[in-house]
């Protein structure tokens, strides 16, 4: 920052810069680690700033160097508090800042207190050492903020051992809060509580958070509270921060891929779908990797995420750090058109059938799309629009940047091994008589891809990959000799024997039954979230493949009529159809099934309704 | 407490009852050697051989005699020193106290140095105070009792003839203040004490140093220096309080070493305590005394421990919420 533009503007509560800290290898020599590297930020008086971000990222050194609590000569760059630099301060000069401006209420507060001391003398403690308060005043003082927190003079008697952890972490805000801090860093609040005690927690923090009139750094991994508590929020990855902006739209919208993970392994009442993590681990940090930390876990880094570290550069409302700007949209449709004219020749314009009419759709880098309605909405033509087995009749189809019709010969063979598709009947999309090792081999074959060897080698691991045996028996089994879930699994293993970036399934289970079909659907997301694939999943079925969706499309007549998050689709459907096909999705009568309970005869009366029932036919 | 005080008063029966087997399942009659004319440990007193006969009472069936045995035990009648031809209590009430005021006095000193070395090397571990602290705390841990002892007499008593060579105090001496008589019992003291301090620091000095080690990386030691208090409050008020709690029950467990520790130095300055006792009865194979020795030894290590139960709960409001 250049002393002129800090005069312009108003000096920050907290202005941190390039801040690194540093630690010495556990019990090894070598290069220090850096567990916090070029972090910068500032904090608005009375603003709440959240840091977001896995176990071991770095948050808590963040925290503790705000308190100058690392060995010395550990942490570098800049702290300013109110212009004044904290940075290599001495321990003697650290006190009177400490608890007087810069308070903590640190994480696991089961072990925050001295086992020896009752809690109301250590809440009083920084009361005597800052303000000079003792005896009666103290007292008083220490009452005051415990009823503040809602806890009982008993509470203030009990040793630390003798209370529950919510007791524990609100005696914490107690004491956090005895000097009047500027700035309040805390540091994972809602940890280890329970649900009920996690919510009434953040309830007082937010109501500390406007009475008290100081600035908040909330550490944590629980979004919902940061969503909360803050305004703007910093999301933090093996040390560096990767994406800086409003709270509200960082979490609408994330821009990061990292971010968007931790968003989507985030668990929420209003999402259906199963959980799953980021693929991949934190780095080791000791040895981070080189270029972009996060490009071995992100399913859309390119050769440059390997090299060369990207900035956090501003983008829009916020600050991301990536090179391609942020999450890569990797397919786009728009206004797809596609009209059938009698049997597919010319004829009279009352034959005409708009199958698509003015469909538009994105799939984002490593998301699971749901292309959701019932059987002759134009869905499957749509999909076989996007995969380019079809001519569409308006619009256009851009595939990681690259315009699908526009593409010259080469490209398209490129690019077609870059899209899959896998089609709803296998038996129909797979010659009988040729052998499973055929069937997955015979995409290679066409592409000409490797030597003989090696694409017997990718037949394997695509075979693997979907649970499927690689013994030569198996191998030479025809596929008429397969079952319907084994022929499925060989149609997903020929989709990824290519390796392909997007992988449009059409009804890929809706053959099979019911325990097969969870299977298949789990392996595909399981497949997807390793591989870091795009997945567009065609589906009549709103009830199954809410499960694994990101992202969920509804289409009817050849129209999209609402298109949305998963969770949010499914929680508040806001198209008439939507909701008609959500009303329609199986359900037990659970009334009807726990009456005949106590009879024993249960499995009587058990009512399905069937998914098309309630939907008006077209 | 109860409950512990119960126990300890279990433990106090099995080891007088062991006390009193002990002599009895060894080979042949303890007294054989002491009743035979022909022996060359004969007791020529008459009035002693009879004193011992009727102690042990050997001639009479075995409850009757463990019930005397302990009756015996509890009003202090602990049989007859042999060599000595004098009652073992009267014989032990004569030295204990020696005992007592000298390793007191040498627990003392040691805990406090050690506390205080202790604290302070730990909150600076790895500096090279610390590091000559950890040496020296080694090197009196184990350095020979006997030799440390004979080089502070040779420097102090014989060389700068300071202090005195031997003895509780000074022998035929009258005094004419209480004050006086303490400060020549102070004098006749103060080596066998420091021989017997430096012994004893070095192992204590480590575990102080090591617990508050373990101490200063616990959470709440963060906490407590992001409250900003100063390093005084922060070392003493918490570090070293939590780190008594080990030390105590150290102490308890090193209350018989430090009687036994006091047999060398006891005897190396002819210091009139229990040491010389056990020196003195070993040496003469005088078993009425050593088994009221033993006895007495082992009912001190056991108050030892009671007390730092005692103690311990005091200090830790963890433990009494147990009992």
């Amino acid at each position: 920052m250049t002393g002129a533009a800090a005069a312009n503007q108003p000096v920050p509560l907290l202005a941190v810069r390039d801040l690194r800290v540093y630690f010495s290898p556990a019990g090894q020599d070598g290069p220090p680690v850096r567990a916090v590297d070029a972090v910068s930020f500032d904090l608005a008086d009375g603003a709440a700033l959240g840091i977001v971000g896995e176990t071991a990222s770095g948050k808590t050194s963040i925290a503790r160097a705000l308190l100058g609590l690392h060995p010395p000569g550990s942490t570098r760059g800049s702290i300013r508090l109110t212009g004044q630099e904290l940075v290599d301060l001495l321990e003697e000069e650290w006190r009177p800042i400490r608890w007087r401006r810069v308070a903590m209420a640190a994480q696991s507060s089961g072990s925050a207190f001295d086992p020896l001391y009752r809690l109301g003398e250590q809440i009083a403690e920084p009361l005597r050492a800052h303000l000079g308060l003792a005896g009666r005043e103290a007292q008083e003082r220490v009452e005051a903020l415990a009823r503040r927190v809602g806890l009982e003079p008993r509470h203030l008697r009990a040793y630390p051992h003798q209370l529950s952890g919510g007791e524990k972490q609100r005696a914490m805000l107690a004491m956090a809060l005895c000097c009047g801090p500027e700035l309040l860093v805390l540091d994972e609040p809602t940890s280890g509580q329970d649900v009920l005690s996690r919510a009434r927690l953040i309830d007082l923090l937010d109501q500390i958070r406007q009475e008290s009139g100081a600035g908040l750094l909330l550490i944590s991994h629980d979004l919902a509270a940061v969503a909360r508590l803050t305004g703007r929020v910093a999301v933090l990855y093996a040390g560096k921060l990767v994406e800086v902006g409003p709270t509200a739209a960082v979490l609408a919208h994330p821009r990061h891929p990292y971010t968007w993970g931790l968003l989507n392994a985030y668990p929420n009442m209003t999402t259906a779908r199963d959980l799953r993590g980021i693929r991949g681990r934190l780095p080791d940090p000791a040895d981070p990797p080189p270029g972009c930390r996060f490009h071995p876990r992100c399913t859309q880094a390119v050769e440059r995420c390997r090299h060369e570290e990207p900035p956090l550069a501003l983008a829009g409302d916020r600050l991301v750090a990536c090179h391609l700007g942020g999450l890569q949209t990797l397919l786009r449709a728009d206004g797809l058109r596609k009209v059938f004219s009698g049997h597919g020749r010319p004829g009279p314009e009352e034959e005409r059938v708009e199958a698509v009419r003015e469909a538009s759709l994105e799939l984002l880098e490593g998301e699971v799309v749901a292309l959701v309605g019932e059987t002759g909405s134009g869905k499957t033509t749509l999909g076989r629009l996007l995969v380019g087995l079809l001519q569409a009749d308006g619009g256009r189809v851009v595939f990681e940047g690259q315009d699908l019709a526009a593409a010259s010969g080469r490209q398209r063979k490129a690019l077609q091994r870059r899209i899959q598709l896998v089609a709803q009947d296998p038996f129909d999309a797979v010659s009988p008589r040729l052998t499973v090792a055929e069937i997955v081999r015979e995409p290679l074959d066409v592409q000409k891809v490797g030597p003989a060897a090696e694409r017997e080698e990718k037949v394997r691991r695509a075979l693997q990959a979907v649970g499927l045996p690689v013994d030569p028996a198996f191998l030479t089994r025809r596929a008429h000799e397969l079952s319907g879930g084994q022929l499925q699994r060989v149609a997903i293993a020929r989709a990824l024997v290519l390796d392909p970036k997007l992988i449009v399934a059409d009804e890929p289970v809706s053959m099979l039954d019911a325990s097969e079909q969870a299977k298949l659907i789990n392996l595909l997301k399981e497949i997807q979230n390793e591989r870091g694939m795009g997945l567009l999943l065609i589906s009549h079925d709103l009830a199954l493949v809410r499960k694994v969706a990101d992202r969920i499309v509804v289409m009817r007549d050849g129209e999209i009529v609402e298109e949305g998050l998963a969770g949010r689709v499914v929680a508040q459907p806001r198209h008439p159809y939507t909701r008609a096909l959500l009303e329609a999705a199986p359900a037990f009568a659970w009334e009807d099934v726990e009456e005949r309970d106590e009879g024993g005869v249960i499995l009587e009366k058990q009512s399905v309704i069937p998914a098309q029932a309630g939907i008006h036919p077209e | 407490m109860q409950r512990r005080i119960l126990s300890y008063l279990l433990t106090l029966w099995i080891v007088l009852t062991v006390n009193f087997l002990l002599p009895r399942l060894l080979p042949g009659d303890p007294l054989a050697a002491l009743l035979d004319p022909q022996s060359s440990d004969y007791v020529f007193d008459a009035e002693a051989r009879a004193a011992l006969e009727a102690y042990y009472g050997l001639d009479r069936p075995l409850p009757e005699q463990y019930g005397r045995y302990l009756l015996g035990a509890f009003t202090g009648d602990l049989g007859r020193s042999i060599r000595l031809n004098r009652p073992v209590g009267e014989l032990i009430g004569a030295h204990l106290p020696w005992t007592l005021l000298l390793t007191g006095t040498a627990l003392f000193l040691a805990s406090l140095l050690a506390l205080l070395g202790g604290t302070e090397a730990a909150w600076r571990r790895g500096s090279w105070r610390d590091r000559v602290l950890v040496t020296a705390g080694v090197v009196a841990g184990n350095a020979p009792v006997y030799f440390v002892g004979m080089m502070l007499l040779i420097l102090f008593g014989a060389w700068l003839g300071w202090l005195p060579l031997a003895g509780g105090r000074t022998p035929f001496a009258h005094y004419d203040t209480p004050l006086a008589a303490a400060a020549d019992v102070g004098r006749h003291l103060l080596l066998p004490a420091l021989t017997l301090t430096l012994a004893l620091v070095g192992a204590k000095f480590l575990l102080v140093r090591s617990s508050v080690v373990s101490v200063l990386s616990e959470d709440f030691m963060l906490v407590l220096r992001a409250k900003g208090l100063s390093e005084g409050r922060l070392k003493w008020a918490h570090a070293l309080r939590n780190a008594l709690l080990p030390f105590v029950a150290h102490l308890a467990a090193h209350a018989s070493m430090a009687i036994t520790g006091a047999v060398f130095i006891e005897a190396l300055f002819n210091y009139p305590g229990m040491g010389r006792l056990i020196f003195e009865a070993v040496g003469a194979r005088d078993y009425p005394l050593i088994q009221g020795v033993f006895l007495v030894v082992s009912t001190v290590v056991l108050t030892a421990n009671l007390l730092a139960d005692w103690l311990n709960a005091r200090l830790d409001p963890r433990l009494r919420a147990e009992q």
